[in-house]
């Protein structure tokens, strides 16, 4: 049975005078109403029935029948007549039951008895003659109180009896003989084994299943048949996915960078696997809605599931630059696909106005606003807030602690390292160091010139330094500079240091010393010298270039080869380049062994002329000694590997929501601008439908939000309505998303109400429901094309044909081919968070390749993925209740060129290679697409095909399996 | 001269469509009712049948094209106080000061239309165009403004206009798309600029991005010979399917779109394929011979398209970076108007000497214009400007010659007869027949349409 809705308390309905509407502001009434009895109303009694009477009798959902929430509600009075008669307190019910004669209002419960002065502001009003200015209808956003409280779809279930698939069809039957509509026999069982495997799994049925259901004569052989799909482990894909298509489900957040929700999957495999559970829907709607809430205070698997099933709100399309700007939008996005998705309401409608046809206001609309916003959603990031934040991790905060305590104690210590190391190399060029330098000379190579260094002669100390930098002329990234430096003692042993030394060991070491001397490869910066630390035994496959650098620049090469290298630009034989970077000169310093007199003499030639401006050359003697042995220890410490600072530990977080610390009603925002803002509105139920309060306090209200939306019959009547409408192609609504004054009346809505209560009284179980609807008669009749009386098939006289949806075309395809991984995945490859730059002008847009059933596929919001946009995939953006078909050239096209279409083809030809004959291979190619064997006319067909290709058998079968993977019969469910 | 272009087309009809694999099976299947591209007649008879939609990312400055102001070169540099969506709350920004524009504005043509330096080649057109400087959008967002501009809506996703007007119009050539979108890169917001959305999927805009293979899965995987000899047999598969299965519109329908398909596979290719194009033509385009990238290529490729019969073409420039979103500079307007301005030129005159400019409407616009200040005198850029900006149409029942509406003196505010978003499109729409409050699509339960619920007028002023 339909659970009771809850019977609205007292305080909780205070706000229907205060907020609601319910008055229109043309009111004749109004004016016709003396002036001081217009005041007496307003000022006395309309507070008054609000604090005392609205509780149980205001809104639609009058107790007794009665509402006072309008003149014409207590005119018409309730199940015990009006309860006012003008003029005449004596006469009236109203007064008789809060003077507690016949009835007792307000009950003990209630409040009980009204205090003697209120009675007499009441009694006083009666004996004018009860005044009152409110509208005789009162209205609702498009509804009048009336129309509401009959709408068709808001009605209480009917009483729980005895249905079974046989009524059904009964039902069905009678509509038939009316419109001169005659049912089609029942379809034959290939036909049926593919219809139901379709149906329940997505995929084709394979040819031992056929096989088996064609063998097995048993009365229940397809009652078997539906248990083993329900039971199989790709159920919960195919219908979780249609589940998917209503939550408008995307794996990017739909802002204008379009970023990725690397933790989005979570809520997606949930719902798979909350399908193939198959969870009573009622929670598995709760679980969505609240699920964090709801199982607080479980064990934490549990709790972490209900976390992960809130991904269902987290999911909300984001908008805008700064996300938070236009969260009004995001609220918006929710409240929509809540209502269409759970009630088939458009609830987002009265976002900036009182609906136009629906019972709903805008009080309504920000009543749920309220609970959303004392939500905290997901972050996924945006432009100019940085990276995702939010997200909600699935174990308890104490584990969280013990798992993130030694990663910050281990990062804290790399981080001292690497400020040690980085005031090692500022320590080098120090003040004293400035100051002792001297520019022995510097100069300018023009592109393509090369530039004798003009000999030098110095007094030098041991520990000093001779260095010469390159710069590039402008900021542009400069050239491939050739840089010679020879140094000779002057006096005793005439020892000598080149460049040429290190052309063949370059790589060894930075710094690197031969005979004594230290030379030092660095990039000169404002606060010091940054070694080129990055080493490079090869560039571009060529293991004669050897380099050390900084990212690609600055650098220094060498081509240690006897002969020049054509790469970028012709490199001379053992040779020795440095290449500067934008605004980043790079160094070779020598540091002196000795103390005495030397000197040097070299070149600097730019190998690589590009029209640029040519490069700057400084030739330096830093005559400090400290500096020299600074900047070699600043080396080698810098040699150690630095520590890596380490990414945090994984901690698993979904893309959930969780309450705020502070729950808060929300205010009007007039014309849905949240600039202008209005009235605030407690947090509450629609309240049409009651308008029953957010009673915990501390709490958002979203668990008693879900308790209202499953205890509602819209609830079950929606899905219900959904699961026939994908079973047979049209939902006995057809707007599966609107059961308001907007959508399409069931064609047949007392089969509607059975299968809601049938639904409801076995615990909201979607496969009991499925068995209910595929072992009718209706279910397993012969399909045909529509007939001129019936063109939508709205009376099911047969089954529907339909084409595959792009997932089942693309699962077929890789099933075929033998190529399906049927695994579950998990996240997406996308790149790392730390990485991530996306902006509005480069945002995320990716299509990742995968060989897994195509519900797995990486769904983008901004840009459609090609293969589900091309065959009619769901909405990322907007909740889709029926995938449209669209049949378009586009789509041969794709099976005329695509390449993973021949990729599919070409596997299922190879694997058919593999059986002995083309007889063979036909019958078997026929039974695995098809479920039958080829006539006499199809084989000579094939025959033929494969007489005119003369060439070898893999190839003349992918001809023949393009053509078959083409066909009608391949892409159509009968 | 129209009867040139109809037996233009009527000759490049018979060269594909005519030679098909099944002919006869094919004019009884487009007889079906619910066909939903077959040419369809608009609410009321206009001009224009085809529509090229020039659309510069990243937001062009008005001041420094378009819009000659004067008072702001005089001005420069003193401090104006504006209640501006860019400024506000922005550090750095507590104080702005109005910035000269940098390229010079003569008259042009016997109208006298003011045009910068920028613009040399369009400024010769200026008989032929109605330039708009009344402009103004709702949003200063790329994303939001470049959405705007396709969808009438700022922030859902929306059918784009060109949708819009093929779901209106249907197609004259079955053999390609409606509706081509000719891109070098994605524009902001995406594939949805240029979506159906709930518009039946025949109307999405195809994709072209120049280069070698211009739409996907056009070019054959397999001879010629053996794509007849897999076609074929894929028909006869299908016809003994249908034949048990009395004329169901979705197994004919299908039938249908292999015979485009193969049609669209030799189209296609010949519509971008430019060697019967004169010498003269491609020099006037700007081309080499045998180039297949660049504004003139998609310029010319645009013509090629029109005259084949496709409804709407829109070119986009540049894509979402690398654009007219002179933030840092406003020198590198040069160079993006370099590349777009003699190509558009081209086609303006190409169109008129062909005829077919009374056909074609010819749109040219960006999401939204550029400030007039910035926070120093001497700042080099603009930022972003919903409040301004210039947009220029021409052809297809356009008056020629004229200038519609104006901004303040310092191109601030549009103040004489502002043009909003929404505006613009009832304008187009008005010049392609339709009444835009009538071009509706039932969708969950409402009617849209692509001006949206907020007012929006026909700018009639712009009407010849």
């Amino acid at each position: 049975m339909m659970r009771p809705s809850q019977i609205p308390r007292i305080a909780a309905i205070f706000f229907v005078v205060a907020f609601l509407p319910l008055v229109t502001s043309a009111d004749s009434t109004a004016e016709t109403i003396p002036a001081d009895h217009l005041e007496f109303f307003e000022k006395h009694v309309r507070p008054l029935l609000a604090k005392r009477c609205f509780g149980c009798h205001g809104g639609t959902q009058a107790q007794g029948g009665l509402s006072l929430a309008t003149a014409a509600g207590w005119k018409q009075g309730g199940d015990s007549g009006p309860a006012i008669v003008p003029g005449r307190p004596e006469e009236s019910l109203l007064i008789d039951a809060i003077a507690y004669r016949s009835m007792e209002m307000p009950p003990a419960d209630e409040g009980g008895q009204m205090p003697a002065a209120e009675i007499a502001v009441l009694t006083k009003w009666v004996t004018m003659g009860a005044p009152d200015p409110r509208s005789g209808d009162g209205a609702i956003g498009g509804m009048t109180v009336a129309e509401a409280r009959d709408w068709w779809s808001f009605q209480p279930l009917p009483a729980d009896t005895a249905f079974a698939s046989r009524d059904i069809d009964a039902l069905l039957e009678r509509e038939w003989n009316a419109r001169h509509l005659a049912p089609t026999p029942p379809a034959d069982r290939r036909t049926l084994i593919r219809r139901a495997t379709f149906d329940l799994t997505g995929l084709p049925p394979t040819a031992a299943e056929t096989r088996d259901f064609l063998a097995d004569e048993s009365p229940d052989a397809f009652a078997r048949v539906v248990d083993r799909l329900l039971a199989s482990p790709h159920y919960g894909v195919r219908w979780g996915r249609r589940w998917l298509d209503v939550v408008r489900y995307a794996d990017t957040a739909g802002e204008n960078t379009d970023r990725p929700l690397p933790h989005a999957w979570r809520y997606r495999n949930w719902v798979f696997e909350a399908f193939q559970r198959d969870t009573p829907f009622d929670q598995f709607a709760g679980m969505q809605i609240a699920g964090d809430l709801l199982t607080k205070n479980q064990p934490t698997p549990r709790h972490a599931e209900g976390i992960v099933a809130t991904g269902y709100l987290a999911i909300a399309r984001r908008f805008g630059h700064d996300i938070d700007k236009d969260i009004h939008l995001m609220h918006e996005d929710a409240i929509d696909n809540l209502g269409k998705s759970f009630l088939g309401l458009s609830v987002a409608c009265a976002r900036c106005h009182d609906h136009k046809y629906d019972p709903i206001n805008a009080d309504d609309y920000y009543a749920l606003y309220g609970i959303f916003e004392s939500t905290r959603f997901a972050f996924p990031g945006c432009e100019p807030k940085g990276q995702p934040q939010n997200l909600v991790p699935l174990i308890p905060q104490a584990e969280v602690d013990a798992m993130m305590r030694p990663w910050r104690e281990r990062r804290d210590r790399d981080t001292r390292i690497l400020r040690e190391r980085a005031e090692a190399t500022n320590r080098v060029f120090s003040t004293e160091a400035r100051q002792a330098t001297h520019v022995v000379q510097t100069g300018d190579v023009a592109e393509g010139a090369s530039v004798e260094l003009a000999p030098a002669r110095l007094e030098i100390r041991k520990g000093e330094v001779v260095l010469v930098a390159v710069e590039p002329n402008g900021s542009h990234g400069a050239d491939t500079t050739l840089v010679e430096m020879r140094i000779r003692e002057a006096a005793g042993a005439h020892r000598e240091w080149s460049t040429a030394d290190i052309i063949h060991t370059l790589t060894e070491s930075n710094p690197r010393t031969i005979a004594e001397a230290t030379w030092s490869f660095i990039e000169l910066t404002r606060d010091g010298p940054a070694f080129l630390a990055e080493k490079a035994d090869s560039i571009g496959g060529n293991g004669a270039l050897k380099k050390w650098s900084l990212g690609d620049t600055p650098s220094v090469l060498v081509n240690s080869a006897d002969q020049q290298v054509m790469a970028w630009t012709t490199l001379p034989a053992e040779s020795f380049f440095v290449h500067p970077g934008p605004n980043r000169p790079v160094a070779i310093a020598w540091t002196s062994p000795l103390d005495g007199e030397i000197t040097i003499e070299g070149r600097v030639a730019d190998v690589h002329p590009t029209a640029l401006d040519g490069v700057t050359y400084r030739f330096e003697h830093i005559a400090s000694p400290a500096t020299g042995l600074a900047l070699v220890e600043a080396g080698r410490m810098l040699a150690q590997s630095a520590p890596v600072l380490e990414t945090p530990p994984a901690i698993p977080v979904a893309y959930a929501v969780v309450d705020r610390e502070l729950a808060k009603n929300a205010c009007i925002q007039e014309r849905g601008d949240p600039e202008k803002i209005g009235d605030e509105v407690p947090r509450r139920w629609l309240a049409a439908f009651g308008g029953d309060e957010v009673t915990t306090s501390s709490e958002s209200g979203r668990r008693e939000l879900a308790a209202w939306i499953t205890g509602h019959p819209l609830f079950a009547r929606v899905i219900v309505n959904r699961v026939w409408g994908w079973h047979f192609g049209r939902g006995i609504v057809a707007s599966a998303n609107d059961f308001g004054a907007r959508g399409e009346p069931p064609t047949h809505p007392e089969l509607l109400d059975r299968l809601a209560v049938a639904f409801v009284s076995d615990g909201f179980r979607i496969k009991s429901l499925h068995r209910l609807v595929m072992h009718t008669d209706a279910y397993q009749r012969a399909s045909a094309t529509p007939v001129e009386e019936d063109p939508d098939n709205r009376w099911l006289a047969h089954f529907s044909r339909r084409r595959l949806e792009a997932e089942e075309l693309r699962d077929s395809l890789l099933m075929v081919s033998g190529r399906i991984d049927l695994s579950f995945a998990e996240a997406h490859p996308f790149p790392s968070e730390e990485t991530w730059k996306f902006t509005q002008h480069r945002p995320f847009n990716a299509v990742y390749e995968t060989n897994r059933r195509s519900a797995f596929l990486m769904v983008q919001r901004q840009q459609r993925h090609p293969f589900l946009a091309l065959f009619d995939g769901a909405d990322p953006n907007a909740s889709t209740p029926v995938r449209p078909t669209t049949t378009v050239p586009t789509q041969a096209l794709y099976f005329m060129n695509d390449s993973f279409f021949h990729e599919q083809a070409a596997a299922l030809a190879t694997r058919l290679t593999e059986i002995a004959d083309d007889e063979l291979r036909t019958t078997h190619v026929f039974q695995s697409l098809f479920q039958r064997n080829p006539t006499d006319a199809e084989r000579n067909r094939v025959h033929r095909v494969l007489s005119a290709y003369q060439v070898d058998a893999k190839g003349q079968w992918a001809a023949i399996c393009r053509i078959l993977l083409s066909s009608n019969e391949f892409l159509t469910v009968e | 001269m129209r009867s040139i272009c109809g037996t233009r087309r009527g000759l490049l009809r018979s060269a594909t469509a005519g030679s098909l694999l099944f002919p006869g099976i094919i004019e009884s299947l487009w007889a079906d009712s619910g066909d939903l591209i077959a040419p369809r007649q608009p609410h009321f008879p206009v001009r224009a049948k085809n529509i090229i939609f020039l659309f510069m990312t990243g937001g062009v400055s008005h001041v420094d094209t378009f819009d000659p102001k004067p008072e702001l070169a005089r001005r420069h540099g003193q401090q104006i106080d504006v209640n501006h969506p860019e400024i506000k709350g922005r550090p750095g920004y507590e104080r702005i000061y109005l910035k000269r524009p940098q390229w010079e504005f003569h008259p042009h043509g016997r109208c006298g239309t003011r045009v910068s330096s920028l613009f040399p080649c369009v400024a010769g057109c200026v008989d032929d165009i109605a330039v708009i400087r009344s402009m103004h959008t709702s949003h200063s967002n790329h994303y939001n403004a470049t959405l705007g501009m396709h969808t009438g809506s700022f922030a859902f996703a929306r059918p784009s206009i060109g949708s819009w007007v093929t779901y209106g119009l249907g197609t004259l050539n079955r053999n390609l798309p409606g509706f081509v979108v000719i891109a070098p890169h994605q524009t902001y917001a995406g594939t949805q600029v240029y979506a159906n959305d709930f518009l039946p999927g025949t109307h999405q805009g195809t994709l072209v991005v120049p280069g070698k293979e211009p739409v996907a899965n056009v070019a054959p995987r397999v001879s010629a010979e053996r794509q007849r000899i897999e076609l074929e047999t894929l028909r006869e598969f299908n016809e003994d399917h249908l034949s048990e299965r009395r004329a169901d519109p979705l197994l004919t329908a299908r039938l249908q779109t292999f015979e485009t398909a193969f049609g669209m596979q030799m189209a296609v290719p010949d519509a971008f394929d430019f060697a019967r194009e004169t010498a003269g033509t491609l020099a006037a385009y700007g081309l080499q011979r045998g180039q297949t990238d660049g504004f003139g290529w998609q310029c010319l490729a645009a013509r090629r398209l029109v005259e084949r019969g496709v409804r709407f073409v829109e070119l986009i420039d540049t894509g979402s970076a690398n654009n007219w979103d002179a933030h840092g500079n406003m020198l590198t307007h040069e160079p993006l108007a370099k590349n777009v301005d003699q190509p558009i030129a081209a086609l303006l005159k190409d169109l008129k000497q062909r005829g077919m400019l009374e056909e074609t409407l010819v749109v040219w616009t960006t999401e939204f214009g550029r400030t007039p200040f910035n926070n120093t005198a001497d700042a080099k850029g603009r930022e972003h400007h919903p409040w301004a900006f210039s947009s220029w149409l021409a052809g297809g029942g356009v008056k020629p010659g004229i200038v519609h509406g104006a901004t303040d003196e310092i191109g601030l505010r549009a103040v004489d007869r502002p043009v909003h978003v929404r505006d613009f499109h009832a304008t187009i729409l008005h010049l392609m027949g339709f009444d835009h409050e009538r071009l509706t699509y039932r969708h969950a339960g409402l009617d849209f349409r692509l001006t949206g619920v907020e007012p929006a007028h026909v700018v009639r002023d712009l009407l010849a």
